[in-house]
């Protein structure tokens, strides 16, 4: 009971986020992020201990009682690890994550000889892809040619799944390498040396709140989508693998990166700011240490729990933006496929089929709900400020 | 306050300058001709060049930027290229109200639902009512829009599917409600508010756990006030500071999650205008709507920011 209460008090707003004058929006990018543990009061040094990198710069107090304890990484993983719910939306994520990598090409050998209606008579190889038409078997209920059926053109649902699938979570992680490699750059930075950055940064972030996320994304992958398409399907040595209607999930992915960074800047920055006064700091810098040096090594190592945690909360919204780009019919277009796609062809024909949609949206919904767990124990686990 | 006030509208027109100034420059690097693929196979290069001079795309971007602010600030969004020479203004007239309409009785229904049962599992907290509604909430609260909005309307379908043929798509008559009406607003302002209320569901609870555990709470208690008294007048009133805030806050997030919703349940709002005006590059249409959204979600921000110092008078000697 008492961690059940815990987890919804982390929620808490954070008024010091009016109080340092930010723009006071983050929920916009559809975040849970009020109470990022950026802008904690506290700055314990479990935080400046947190990671490997902190051995030089703990004090000899803490490198002392880590011999007879956990380090406090190990203990956030302990703790981790004891969360049932995020341990068993992790088990179901690696599921998924192997199923998208790993499922279409096993299943291209499952099956066998059927009939087609144009190519006579095809092996799984063939009639298992996302991309195969069979006009004479739309909209069909499970088969054993089709274990999941056929949507309203006769392709596999479940191969067409499995490609979604692999596009949210493509998606999510190229928004995330994006996300977390320009957010902590510019974060640290503005962080560290304040000033014109700093203003910067505040302005721009003021700016990307004040424009609803999503709809940014809409403009960007509306006007760019399609010629994006043209553009990389023509493209000698990955065309194969972004043409057939999956190129805008490059333009998807920039629109989604540009969007969520900046929020993880302004969480690197507020942790900067503290990391900054400690004395590991004052020390580095009395012996004379580079700021550069004093950046990579001593302040992002210390950065591990902010990211960690606010890099998974932003997958979640970045899955839900792709597929509700998909949605509008901004995103992936036929005949690549992607959750949200799937979802908006299956709405047609809603009385009729509705697997057709259910089947993409409960895979959905269980992914996302997956992400959120895991984000809600990796902050349980890495903000100090919610460990008893 | 007024201090603050200035500053923050000052501001908030540099904000509206930007976002017009990225919505323009979205426009204005677009691939493609608007012009051209409106003409389609009636292509006269004629009228193509008079078409462009009217709509002043012979000039450089920053005269065309000026032109496009000058005409902002007399309200006038411009014309439309699909259909063409029909104004802006005309094509939003019939979809903002219902876009408004929407909105705001979902966002009705959303506190309606949220804040009490907030209290209630706030009051209830660690019996089996505070699991169950905490446990819904934490579930609803990490779907998005409309993964709630398919599965409502396949259960509606499920449940009418011999019945009266209640209607899942279209919104009928904006602000009027007789019954045929009611029949097809009130699922996509359920839905509404169902997407949005675990966020003030779970808000509530924690900020009213919060104060509960308050000195003067209990020194309420202590002098022997009735219950309600204690829970109503002190501890509610507390506890709806932050509630306040995030009415605001979350404007960004209830215009994107209705996009959504007008999309599923094909409502001929502003959502679908600007899906359509994108698909067909409809550049005014879209630089009209995203500066409407973005004006929204900016003052109400202000908006919440003011009522702030209100509610709570420390806020302002800041």
């Amino acid at each position: 009971m008492g961690k059940d209460e815990k987890e919804f008090t982390a929620t808490a707003p954070d008024t010091s986020i009016l109080e340092i004058g930010c723009a006071p929006a983050p929920e916009i990018l559809g975040l849970d992020t009020l109470d990022g543990p950026a802008l904690a009061e506290d700055t314990p040094a479990e935080i400046a201990a947190s990671h490997e990198g902190q051995g030089r710069s703990a004090s000899p107090l803490q490198q002392q009682s880590s011999k007879k304890h956990p380090s406090p990484f190990g203990a956030s993983m302990q703790q981790f690890r004891r969360d049932k719910r995020a341990m068993i939306s992790l088990s179901v994520l690696i599921f998924l994550i192997l199923l998208a990598l790993f499922g279409p090409p096993i299943y291209q050998h499952i099956g066998a000889v059927y009939p087609s209606d144009l190519q006579g008579n095809i092996g799984p190889a063939v009639y298992h892809t996302y991309d195969h038409q069979e006009l004479s078997k739309s909209s069909q209920g499970p088969s054993a040619q089709y274990p999941m059926g056929t949507d309203t053109l006769g392709e596999d649902m479940l191969a067409r799944l499995m490609q979604g699938l692999l596009i949210s979570l493509t998606v999510a992680f190229l928004v995330e390498v994006v996300d977390v490699g320009l957010g902590v750059t510019v974060g640290v930075l503005a962080g560290f040396y304040g000033g014109w950055i700093d203003t910067l940064l505040a302005r721009f972030t003021d700016l990307i709140f004040a424009f609803p996320g999503l709809l940014f994304a809409i403009l960007l992958s509306g006007i760019f989508g399609p010629t994006a398409n043209d553009y990389f399907t023509r493209l000698p040595l990955i065309g194969p693998f972004l043409g057939n209607g999956n190129a805008s999930l490059v333009i998807v992915s920039v629109a989604l990166a540009l969007v969520s960074w900046p929020m993880m800047a302004r969480f690197v920055r507020g942790q900067t700011l503290q990391i900054r006064q400690q004395q590991f700091i004052e020390a580095a810098r009395i012996s004379g240490t580079r700021d550069i040096y004093i950046m990579y090594k001593h302040i992002v190592p210390n950065l591990f729990n902010i990211v960690i945690v606010t890099s998974t909360m932003n997958i979640a919204g970045t899955i839900i933006g792709e597929a509700g780009l998909s949605l509008l019919g901004l995103g992936v277009v036929h005949p690549g496929s992607s959750l949200g796609l799937m979802i908006a062809d299956g709405m047609d024909n809603l009385d009729l089929h509705p697997w057709n949609t259910l089947f993409p949206t409960i895979i959905l919904t269980v992914i996302v709900l997956a992400i959120s767990f895991i984000g809600d124990g990796l902050r349980d686990a890495f903000d100090p400020r919610s460990r008893d | 306050m007024t201090r603050f006030l200035v500053k923050r509208l000052i501001g908030l027109f540099f904000i509206l300058l930007g976002v017009t100034f990225i919505t323009f420059i979205l426009g204005y690097f677009a691939p493609g001709d608007p012009i051209k693929e409106s003409m389609g196979d009636h292509f006269n290069p004629v009228l193509w060049q008079q078409l462009r001079h009217s709509y002043g795309f012979d000039l450089p971007w920053y005269q065309q930027y000026l032109a496009f602010l000058v005409r902002l600030s007399h309200f006038d969004l411009g014309t439309s290229f699909h259909p063409q020479q029909r104004a802006v203004w005309d094509i939003l007239k019939d979809g903002v109200p219902i876009s408004v309409e929407l909105s705001l009785w979902g966002t009705i229904v959303m506190l309606m639902m949220g804040i009490p049962l907030g209290i209630i599992t706030a009051l209830k907290a660690n019996t089996w009512i505070d699991t169950l509604s905490m446990g819904a909430s934490l579930i609803l609260y990490a779907l998005p829009s409309f993964i709630l909005a398919v599965f409502v309307q396949v259960l509606v379908l499920w449940i009418d599917k011999s019945g009266v043929g209640w209607p899942v798509s279209g919104w009928g008559t904006p602000w009027s409600y007789d019954w045929s009406n009611i029949q097809y607003k009130i699922v996509p302002i359920l839905t509404y508010g169902l997407a949005g209320y675990a966020y003030y569901a779970r808000l509530t609870r924690t900020t009213m756990l919060d104060v509960l555990r308050q000195d003067y709470v209990r020194t309420a208690r202590a002098k022997g006030l009735h219950e309600n008294i204690v829970i109503y007048r002190h501890a509610l009133r507390n506890a709806v500071i932050p509630l306040i805030t995030a009415i605001g806050l979350l404007l960004g997030l209830l215009v994107t999650g209705s996009f959504f919703i007008e999309n599923i349940f094909s409502i001929p709002g502003i959502a679908n205008i600007t899906v359509a005006a994108v698909s067909q590059r409809n550049y005014p249409v879209i630089q009209a709507t995203t500066i409407m959204v973005a004006i929204g979600v900016v003052v109400g921000n202000l908006f919440s920011d003011v009522l702030y110092g209100i509610v709570d008078p420390r806020i302002k000697s800041e």
